[in-house]
């Protein structure tokens, strides 16, 4: 024990100290919903174990549904972490130095809990380990984006464990291989979406931009929740700074990412090319785009940057949270829309409707496996926060950079 | 809805398993298979409809895993329907009768329990025995009814010629037997539609791509769209026929016979009929002629009732004229449509002939049919069988009478003596006869209902006893000998064994007979005088022996030795293991049968093929797939057709003695338009169910799971009703509860659904309750003609539930 | 060795069903709405009743179309999805993780989910149940009514498939998509 504590530093605990937390309000609130969260989780695991794909409401016109969505979402959070952090250590920005550690445990333990939802998707995910790598599929953006994001697990637990020991070469070493494959995973990712030749909504070089973009988004965003809840909104002037710092660039995200979003609806939109116009329009008018994506995800919290110049950083915390609700929009409606569009368009049997566009609606099981991995996530970082010191340490006043 | 049968998880399981035997598949590229030694192809005939097509059965270690077309049939062409692949779930199938029942509680309950087929017998006998003593030994007092079937003859030649009993029903009368007797009094046959040469058919109502005829629906089908036949549909709905017409004629319900007479006098008028070919064959043509321009049957006049535009009527009867003698007004199958479905069929028939089509390539055919060995069986006669009790109903009824008269004369007390028992072999009138309350009525009134059957319909569940039939697939049944252009024998063998306790026809009636021989004779010794006279002259012994009161006797002997020697006793042994191997035979076959493509077969070559046969009069029709019993037919003939060798197109006779008019006219007051806001109901078929036969099959469940009723779109949205809305549907008789599927396929004035579900039986677990019973609404009108019921007359009332 | 193929006489079909029926038995498919290898599409016929038009009523009967140039073999991360040696897409079962890229790639709806294996199972022209025999009818083919199909050799310049696509018109579905396959639409 001793000599693991100097290989690899981290807080010994009793059960009882582990188990220890301060009784706020709030702590107890969240001692509460991480708790309920994972028995959601447990019980739909328990009803996904003995029915198999029956218990989600995937179809054959529909066969990527809620699990997928929330995997793309942990992923993205993950890799949006990694390259904010790497802002910081690898492109030595020095408001972002001060969140190395926290920020890379975020993105692996998001990453970790993407891999858990998509363990109860895939149907076979131990073939799938054995056959990515006996026969494995070179002309798959699903077996490079497995096969990257595999490397980059692992190249950010080893930028974890130099950080922690405090050395900086090789924490910078493994952060850039880190970000590097990640960004290379992660635009495959989007690759999953735009090599679909048989769906003009997704087919294109947008989505695997635009998900990078979307990673720095959605990083941001969980750095204001991970800070804001770390210091209860009482900011040391250095976390402050970042935090003004950050907000800056989450308004030049957002700005690129509603310009990018305005561009791609008129450009699916011109023309009406069947396919690709109409559910264009579909998904311009349905209130999870309006709502979700474009209000709580972009709009809301880009006026308030605007308006307060980036500094009104308590309200960002909190806009953060809905701008954390609508991303999960935008994944959910990545994944629905890129399946609106029913490839057959004929029905098949005298007694029914022609298929208008295809229809989805995740099942609570999908639910509850969705939303109880965000509680395990949460769990996860509270035992993070307790065994590692994520803190920074306490530099002297930085020079303005 | 997903239905995953008990039955078909079983088939999959026979897969899986017979897989098993074969060879692993490699990952890549293909391997050698070795199919398990016990693979074996077996010929028999599909029995999943009437056409009765060849198919071959592969069976792997005894379990039957497919069934593929037999090439060698030139009646089915090479191919097996829907119904036809699923024969294996109606193998399969869990609530499959499986052994003989008596039942326990009351009529109609469903509650049976199991006994031994001795002991249903002896239930029989001890009834049927005390029904015909009391009633003096008129056998006529046992009806009975059956199903198209190829052991249906056995069955009926039991009871008719055995039991003697004269109240036979079946499905003529709620059929074809008016398109049947007006082809036969016209033409002197029905005939088949020779679609394979045909360049001009019109086909009002008959529905070939859905309700599938072989070999009409695979040769016409392959030859429309501008591919060598001009198809005209004329329908009050679109179906799948229409969409393959060149023109669709929306007709008004009821009216053809309006159309048909407007097209006759356009022909007429402007003398476009074939001259020589009418002055040689056609008797009467000139008061016809006459007939029909006195009567101003005009297109105009047409148009008003039938809804058909005048131009339309022309160019129609022209484009036929044209085109003929290649061109066919299709004869029509399922026709009790109408009051005048009689004079509507003569009507189509003398059109017809007026282009010379008529015996020849291209047009009506007769063809030839191949002679079989007899199998005959010794029927004694018996002095107090009465006749039949609706023999009054209409104007001219035969032996397969007319079901709704029959049975509304049972229930309404105009019967001259009681019916009291009753014997129903594959057919299912609670379902399949219209007024449904009606025949429920009649059944409980029986003192002793049997029902012979494979499945537990609804018209089982109000048995008192159950005769449990094997499957067609288990059994052996009589050969049979198919007539046409291209004539040949088929014959049906076992392809897997018996199941349960289960016995074919032959053998139900063998035992039925051993056990009601000796109680019956001395019931006929106390009351048949004549009989008594015999016995007297020839003593006892002789009289049962020769004049067949050993009521087994034809039925002893196996259905593979009766086959035998029908086979062989014209065509030699060679013949017969040709048709027992490959299951079709016909002479020359190996000389003639050759592949063409991977899809076409010739049977016969050209020269050979039987299109002009006719030299004289048409003495006898052979080509009788017309479920009508032929001698009935002759004696129609015999009775009513004008002693000429030619088409009649008047039948004096017919007019004289039984006051049905000689020549086709329009009667209005046997035609009821619609009234607004109410609707005509129709029903019809879909190809992938057979009447009510069908309905708790797995797999055509999953391929058509329920009926809808098709209501024109505007008329539905007028009344809020959406796809998939629960609508009631209420006649004078009755009302059912349906799924609506507005369509602009069917006019504002018409509703349709298909025929074949509701079933109220609760042993018919995937049927039970699915869908709805039309002959639940449709009211029991016949034409007074033949007593053929006018399916097409209901009028019913619409609302939202 | 062969290059297997279909052209499709689709005006013939009556949508009676015969081949979907066919199919389900010969490769004991499982029964249930969205489980089929193969269908007839029915088109949805345009007009107001008495005036409808009958050429835009028909019948498409489809099933996958065994593309040379498939998306769900480039998509499938395990190769499960391959082109054997008669040029027919095959999946094999043993390989397949359920990932179902494939069903998401593939622009016909040809692909579903065999509940027995979970794995994904298309159309594969019999490959296992007649092919491997030797025979060369598919039971879809056999069975039709109006033999709307012919199945044959595309690399035999004697074969009837394609003699037929010498001397008839005919397309493909999607064509504009590259996916190039091997099913023809006989015009």
């Amino acid at each position: 024990m001793m000599n693991l504590n100097k290989i690899f530093p981290f807080k010994r605990h009793t059960l009882k100290s582990f188990f220890e937390f301060e009784r706020t309000p709030l702590n107890l609130f969240m001692f509460a919903l991480s708790f309920t969260l994972v028995s959601f989780l447990v019980y739909g695991i328990a009803v996904y174990i003995e029915h198999g794909h029956h218990a989600y409401g995937v179809t054959r016109q529909h066969a990527w549904g809620l699990l997928i969505a929330m995997y793309v979402f942990f992923v993205v959070s993950s890799t949006g972490l990694c390259i904010m952090s790497s802002l910081g250590h690898v492109f030595n920005i020095k408001a972002f130095k001060i969140i190395g550690k926290r920020a890379i445990v975020g993105a692996i333990i998001a990453i970790l809990t993407g891999f858990l939802v998509i363990a109860f998707e895939i149907g076979h995910p131990v073939r799938m380990v054995i056959y990515n790598v006996l026969t494995p599929g070179l002309t798959s953006a699903i077996w490079w984006m497995g096969t990257l994001y595999g490397m980059y697990l692992f190249f950010i637990i080893l930028e974890f464990f130099f950080l922690n020991n405090a050395n900086h070469k090789f924490s910078k070493m493994f952060g850039l291989a880190g970000l590097i494959v990640g960004l290379a995973a992660h635009s495959n990712l989007g690759a999953v979406f735009g090599f679909l030749v048989a769906r003009p909504i997704a087919n294109g070089v947008f989505f695997p931009l635009y998900f990078i973009l979307s990673a720095m988004v959605t990083g941001s965003y969980l750095l204001f929740l991970i800070y804001g809840w770390r210091y209860k909104m009482k900011f040391p002037p250095e976390v402050q700074r970042f935090m003004v710092v950050l907000a800056q660039v989450l308004g030049l995200l957002l700005g690129i990412l509603i310009f990018f979003e305005i561009w791609r609806a008129l450009t699916s939109i011109y023309g009406m090319m069947p396919e690709r116009g109409d559910i264009a329009i579909h998904m311009l008018t349905s209130k999870s785009f309006i709502f979700g994506e474009v209000l709580l995800g972009m709009l809301i919290p880009f006026v308030i940057i605007i308006f307060s110049r980036g500094r009104a950083i308590k309200t960002m915390v909190y806009a953060s949270i809905t701008g954390m609700v609508g991303i999960f929009w935008m994944r959910y409606d990545l994944v629905h829309d890129t399946q609106l569009a029913p490839m057959m368009p004929l029905k098949i049997r005298e007694y029914s409707l022609p298929p208008g566009l295809v229809e989805y609606t995740p099942t609570s099981i999908e639910w509850m496996i969705s939303i109880g991995a965000i509680g395990v996530a949460f769990m996860m970082y509270y035992a993070a926060d307790k065994f590692f010191d994520l803190d920074h340490k306490s530099e002297p006043e930085d020079k303005i950079y | 809805m997903s239905i995953v049968g008990a039955s078909v998880a079983a088939t999959a399981l026979a897969k899986t398993e017979a897989a098993s035997n074969k060879a692993k598949i490699t990952d890549f590229g293909l391997s050698k298979t070795q199919w398990s030694d016990k693979l074996q192809e077996i010929p028999t005939l599909c029995e999943m409809c009437v056409n009765k097509c060849a198919a071959i059965a592969r069976v792997e270690d005894g379990v039957l895993t497919k069934l593929n077309p037999n090439p060698l049939f030139p009646k089915s062409r090479n191919m097996l329907c829907a119904r036809g692949n699923a024969g294996i779930q109606a193998l399969e199938d869990p609530d499959r009768l499986k052994y003989p029942l008596i039942r326990v509680g009351e009529r109609g309950e469903g509650k049976f329990k199991r006994v031994t087929w001795d002991e249903a017998n002896e239930y029989i006998k001890d009834k049927m025995v005390k029904i015909i003593d009391e009633e003096k030994d008129n056998r006529s007092t046992i009806g009975f009814c059956a199903g198209e079937g190829m052991a249906e003859h056995t069955y009926k030649s039991f009871m008719a010629d055995k039991i003697g009993s004269s109240n036979f029903v079946n499905h003529g009368s709620i059929c074809l037997a008016t398109t049947i007797a007006g082809y036969t009094l016209t033409l002197g046959g029905y005939g088949q539609a020779d679609l394979e040469n045909a360049e001009y058919v019109i086909m009002a109502g008959a529905n070939r791509a859905e309700a599938i005829v072989t070999p009409d629906t695979m040769d016409v089908f392959k030859r429309t769209k501008g591919r060598g036949t001009k198809l005209i549909v004329v329908d009050p709905r679109f179906t799948n026929t229409a969409s393959h017409a060149d023109k669709w004629l929306p007709i008004e319900v009821g009216t053809d016979l309006a159309f048909v007479l407007a097209l006759t006098y356009v022909v007429v008028s402007e003398e476009r009929y074939n001259k020589r070919f009418c002055s040689e064959n056609l008797s009467d043509f000139e008061e016809y002629k006459k007939h029909i321009i006195s009567n101003n049957y005009t297109p105009e006049w047409a148009q008003a009732i039938t809804g058909i535009k005048a131009d339309d009527i022309r160019e129609t009867a022209r484009d036929f004229m044209a085109h003929a003698p290649r061109a066919i007004y299709y004869q029509g199958r399922r026709t009790a449509w109408s009051l005048q479905d009689y004079q509507l069929r003569r009507a189509q028939a003398i059109f017809s002939a007026m282009g010379g089509g008529i015996d020849k390539k291209g047009g009506i055919i007769f063809g030839k049919k191949l002679p079989l060995g007899s199998h005959d069986i010794n029927s004694p006669s018996y002095d107090n069988a009465k006749e039949r009790i609706e023999k009054s109903k209409a104007a001219s009824i035969g032996t397969s009478g007319s079901w709704i008269a029959w049975r509304n004369t049972i229930i309404d007390g105009t019967a001259p003596y009681p019916i009291r028992a009753f014997f129903a072999y594959k057919q299912n009138p609670m379902l399949s006869i219209p007024n449904t309350t009606k025949t429920k009525q009649m059944l409980e009134k029986m003192e002793l209902v049997v029902v012979i059957d494979t499945m537990p319909s609804d018209t089982v569940m109000m048995a008192d006893v159950v005769l449990p039939e094997s499957l067609y697939l288990e059994r052996e049944d009589p050969v049979k000998s198919f007539g046409g252009t291209e004539p040949s024998i088929a014959l049906r063998k076992p392809v897997v064994e018996a199941r349960y306790d289960t016995k074919p026809v032959i053998e139900i009636m063998r035992g039925l007979g051993e056990k009601l021989t000796k109680p019956l004779f001395e019931i006929s010794k106390k009351y048949d005088e004549s009989l008594q006279e015999e016995i007297e002259e020839r003593g006892e012994k002789a009289v049962f022996k020769e004049d067949g009161y050993d009521l087994a006797e034809g039925y002893r002997h196996s259905q593979k030795t009766i086959n035998h020697h029908m086979v062989s006793s014209i065509y030699g042994e060679e013949a017969w293991k040709t048709l027992r191997e490959k299951g079709v035979f016909y002479p020359d076959m190996d000389k003639f049968f050759k592949k063409i493509s991977t899809n076409e077969y010739e049977y016969y070559p050209e020269h050979k093929k039987n299109y002009s046969v006719i030299q004289g009069d048409l003495i006898q029709e052979p080509y009788h797939d017309t479920c009508i019993d032929i001698e009935e037919i002759a004696v129609l003939v015999k009775k009513f057709r004008t002693a000429t060798k030619k088409i009649a197109c008047a039948l004096y006779n017919f007019e004289k003695r039984k006051g049905v008019d000689a020549m086709p006219k329009w009667r209005d007051e046997l035609y009821t338009p619609t009234p607004v806001g109410k609707f005509k109901f129709i029903t019809g078929r879909h190809g992938q169910f057979t009447q009510s036969g069908s309905a708790n099959n797995a797999l055509l469940l999953d391929l058509l799971p329920e009926n809808y009723l098709w209501i024109n779109k505007r008329v539905a949205e007028a009344k809020g009703i959406k796809f998939g809305d629960n609508v009631a549907v209420k006649s004078k008789i009755g009302e059912i509860q349906i799924k609506a599927y507005p369509t602009e396929k069917i006019g504002p004035n018409v509703v349709f659904f298909i025929h074949g579900f509701g079933a109220e039986s609760s042993e018919l677990t995937l049927a039970h309750h699915r869908g709805a019973n039309d002959n639940m609404i449709i009211e029991d009108i016949y034409e007074t003609t033949f007593g053929s019921a006018a399916m097409h007359e209901t009028v019913v009332e619409l609302r939202r539930v | 060795m062969a290059r297997y193929g279909m052209a499709l006489d689709y005006k013939s079909c009556i949508n009676c069903k015969a081949c979907e029926s066919a199919c389900k038995e010969e490769n004991g498919i499982l029964l249930g709405a969205d489980k089929h290898r193969i269908w007839v599409g029915v088109k949805d016929i345009e007009g107001i009743f008495p005036d409808l038009s009958i050429a835009s009523s028909g019948f498409e009967p489809s099933q996958c179309q065994q593309c040379d140039n498939a998306p769900c073999q480039s998509v499938c991360p395990t190769n499960a999805t391959y082109y054997d040696d008669n040029g027919v897409v095959r999946v094999n079962p043993d390989q397949c993780i359920l990932c179902t890229y494939c069903m998401e790639a593939c622009p016909y709806d040809a692909r579903y989910i065999d509940d027995r294996t979970m794995t994904v199972d298309k159309c594969n022209f019999c490959s296992d149940t007649r092919l491997i025999n030797g025979e060369t009818t598919t039971a879809c083919q056999a069975t039709c009514p109006t033999k709307v199909r012919i199945f044959g050799d595309l690399d035999d310049p004697d074969s009837e498939i394609s003699q037929v696509l010498r001397d008839r018109d005919h397309h493909s579905m999607k064509e504009h998509l590259g996916t190039k396959p091997k099913l023809f639409y006989l015009t």
